[in-house]
């Protein structure tokens, strides 16, 4: 049962990952570093927080029976945001000599995850 | 077409994602998000595979996506990440959280880096005996 929990917010997770995806490299073909990934990562870690701040008030640990967890937070939300196409793409920046462009890209993945992260956090325990 | 690369990433990241669950109950005991770096750097490695295969081969697009973009991003996570960079701020020290998040970093970089290499060289000397 858990383990069904987990794959159905997986699926649902990877797969609004690839549409989203989609819809932004439509809307920009050409962006100087990878934004399509950027955004999910930042927006799923944003939707984590806010997740954790709405139904526990607090990021919940040892809630490995919880079923909402393992739907949402392990298996939506750890599906959405993705850690090896971020890898992937910062390799390929660096093959290409943009060192610039890896900081930006690296700095505003890591960072920018972690601030959406605690800004949901924060919005989700006071609402 | 798409339907088909839908439905290959859907399975896909429903393994990915049960395969990380898996190992984070392994290694909850531990107290520490270790399972989390053993996923995204290993997810990385794969991916990197995938991705240097894919340049030269012409498997099906529809298991490359599962592949890459199912199991690979749904076994690897930011959020996570992020959740497990504040917790270890907040609960031992900033530099913990700093380490946590340079591992993963560079660990991951490394090992995509590596695994790029490595799927590139199997899909030429693949394509190599198929000619020959």
């Amino acid at each position: 049962m858990n383990m069904f929990a987990v794959a159905i917010g997986g699926a649902f997770g990877a797969v609004a990952r690839y549409l989203f995806g989609l819809l932004i490299m439509n809307r920009f073909p050409h962006p100087r570093v990878p934004v399509a990934m950027l955004f999910v990562n930042v927006l799923g870690s944003f939707g984590l927080g806010l997740f954790f701040g709405l139904i526990y008030g607090e990021i919940p640990e040892y809630v490995y029976d919880d079923t909402w967890f393992l739907v949402a937070g392990i298996g939506f939300f750890g599906a959405f945001t993705t850690f090896s196409t971020f890898s992937v793409e910062t390799v390929e920046l660096v093959r290409k000599g943009s060192y610039k462009k890896v900081w930006i890209y690296v700095s505003l993945s890591l960072l920018g995850s972690l601030l959406t992260f605690i800004t949901g956090l924060h919005i989700g325990e006071l609402l | 077409m798409i339907y088909k690369n839908i439905a290959a990433i859907a399975a896909g990241g429903a393994i990915g994602a049960v395969f990380r669950y898996l190992i984070n109950l392994q290694l909850l005991s531990t107290g520490l998000p270790t399972g989390t770096v053993i996923e995204n750097l290993t997810g990385s490695l794969m991916l990197g595979m995938v991705t240097g295969w894919m340049l030269h081969s012409s498997t099906r697009e529809w298991i490359n996506k599962g592949i890459g973009v199912g199991f690979c991003g749904g076994f690897t996570t930011m959020s996570t990440l992020a959740s497990d960079s504040f917790v270890l701020g907040s609960q031992f020290s900033f530099m913990a959280s700093v380490i946590y998040l340079t591992v993963s970093l560079f660990g991951g970089v490394l090992l995509a880096f590596g695994g790029l290499i490595l799927g590139t060289q199997w899909s030429e000397s693949y394509r190599k005996v198929r000619e020959s």
